[in-house]
């Protein structure tokens, strides 16, 4: 047997010559496979979904029904099956035809036993590589996957309980902080905030990655998305002497989004913005249409991204500049916010120059409500 | 005061029952500490708490609400006020979790690591 240990392949043959349907099964039963057989066409296409063969064998010119016809059906319905084509005029035109529509190979008449059963063998060799690729793919995946809860919960619950520890020793011990001790514990705590930034945000994207992400997009009006934006960092603006504003028309038409997500697109390039723009400066957002998109535009007064590191800031940590402790990120922020770009059929473009600012201009697909 | 308010705390973090219950404790409660559901449970009907606090991922995923579940059709749990606490958002949209449909009730939510004084402040205003 070629394929041993499991059982045996099934093959299935419709044909509607009985005689070659009997040379067949002969030939075929006699290396041990299980075959089936049909001299019609419907009977034949009833035969493959009960008995879901591995590999089957089909006329081409049969009173009945198309093989082509058959084949093309068989193909999308089952994929994975392996189709041969039997024809009696093995014209290269139908065979070239047939394997369009799905077939692996063809078997021209007259054909000898050996013959049919190197075909058969050929095909089989196929289906179990392909299948056994499948395997592996699938097995891949889901160790990344699992890969990816794992550490992110082993690395977050430590984590979680790490920071507890340090609000405690504040509490506790209170009284009896030093300056320089309490100065080292506020350091402790902001390296572990960003720790946690960091699961969070790489969570996030193995999320979008993986489709474990669940896009709950309904129709929404940008604007308030923008505004629920502009209302969380407005205190931070004001911390950091900031002023932002926006600006958009007043009918702005609907997307189709994830409000959640969106959400955070905002959030994250608002709050860059913040990040690069020295005390004094001005973030501007600016809401527009057109008959095919929404705009969004996110500008800064701020110190600019060099032409030469445009290219990469949507690379995971890729930092084009921020040494100072507040320009610190997770260097994963506009990789989540592309990601989530890409799943809303979105455009980000950016435009900056080096001393007057950055744009960030974000384009939906409008949505047309039939 | 005559004597100190009774809080429960249930998680199956050692650490993390130690660090939340040295802050309670700071804050003038009584605190009872079990490591997963059913001892916490049953801790509560024995101490009779006035607040129990209680971790949502435990031994499973969704053990806390269990636990809620369980606390809310007890003599004690149903007068009480409950927290649940929480390590993942569950109002992001990126949470593989998708939380019970029938949530059972609680007065909190609250997420790790928690602020000290918020703790505090929450936990007085639930027992004021």
């Amino acid at each position: 047997m070629d394929h041993a240990g499991a059982d045996p392949a099934r093959i299935l043959i419709i044909d509607d010559e009985e005689s070659i349907l009997d040379g067949c099964r002969q030939a075929l039963e006699k290396n041990g496979y299980s075959v089936v057989t049909s001299s019609n066409g419907h009977e034949g296409i009833g035969l493959a979904r009960s008995n879901k063969p591995d590999l089957a064998f089909i006329d081409l010119k049969m009173p009945s029904c198309s093989g082509m016809d058959i084949i093309e059906l068989l193909s999308k319905e089952m994929p994975g099956i392996v189709l041969i084509v039997i024809t009696g005029y093995a014209s290269i035109v139908s065979a070239v035809e047939a394997m369009k529509k799905g077939a692996y190979d063809y078997l021209p008449k007259p054909f000898t036993p050996d013959q049919i059963r190197a075909v058969t063998k050929r095909g089989l060799d196929h289906r179990f590589l392909k299948i056994e690729a499948d395997r592996l793919r699938e097995e891949k995946e889901r160790m990344e996957r699992s890969f990816i809860t794992f550490v992110s919960h082993e690395m977050r619950s430590p984590l979680v309980t790490i920071m507890q520890y340090f609000e405690t020793l504040k509490v506790i011990a209170d009284s009896e902080l030093s300056e320089s001790t309490r100065d080292i514990i506020d350091r402790c705590e902001k390296r572990l905030q960003s720790l946690h930034d960091l699961v969070d945000h790489w969570l996030d994207l193995s999320r979008i990655e993986d489709g474990s992400f669940s896009e709950a997009k309904v129709p929404l009006v940008i604007t308030d998305i923008v505004d629920r934006s502009i209302e969380e960092l407005t205190p931070l603006c004001q911390r950091r002497e900031l002023s932002l504003e926006s600006s958009g028309k007043a009918d702005m038409p609907k997307i189709l989004g994830d409000p959640e997500s969106l959400l955070r697109v905002f959030t994250n390039i608002i709050g860059n913005a913040t990040k690069y723009t020295p005390p004094g400066g001005k973030i501007t957002v600016v809401m527009d249409y057109d008959d095919y998109y929404t705009y969004v535009s996110i500008s800064d007064t701020g110190e600019g991204i060099p032409p030469d590191k445009l290219p990469f800031i949507f690379e995971p940590f890729y930092r084009a500049r921020g040494k100072e402790e507040r320009q610190k990120g997770s260097g994963l922020g506009l990789t989540f916010v592309r990601k989530i770009m890409d799943a809303h059929s979105g455009k980000i473009e950016v435009a900056s120059r080096e001393g007057d600012g950055t744009t960030f201009t974000l384009k939906f697909p409008r949505l047309y409500e039939i | 005061m005559d004597s100190k308010r009774k809080v429960l705390l249930i998680d199956d973090d050692k650490d993390f029952l130690m660090a939340t219950k040295l802050i309670l404790e700071k804050g003038g409660y009584e605190v009872f500490l079990a490591e997963d559901g059913k001892s916490g449970i049953n801790m509560a009907k024995s101490v009779t708490p006035d607040l129990a606090i209680i971790d949502m991922m435990m031994e499973t995923w969704s053990e806390g609400f269990n636990v809620v579940s369980r606390l809310r059709t007890s003599e004690t749990g149903k007068q009480i006020p409950l927290i649940m606490l929480s390590a993942v958002d569950l109002e992001g949209p990126y949470q593989s979790f998708e939380p019970p449909e029938d949530l059972p009730t609680v007065d909190l939510v609250l997420h790790k690591p928690i602020k000290a004084d918020d703790l505090l402040r929450y936990v007085g205003n639930l027992l004021r």
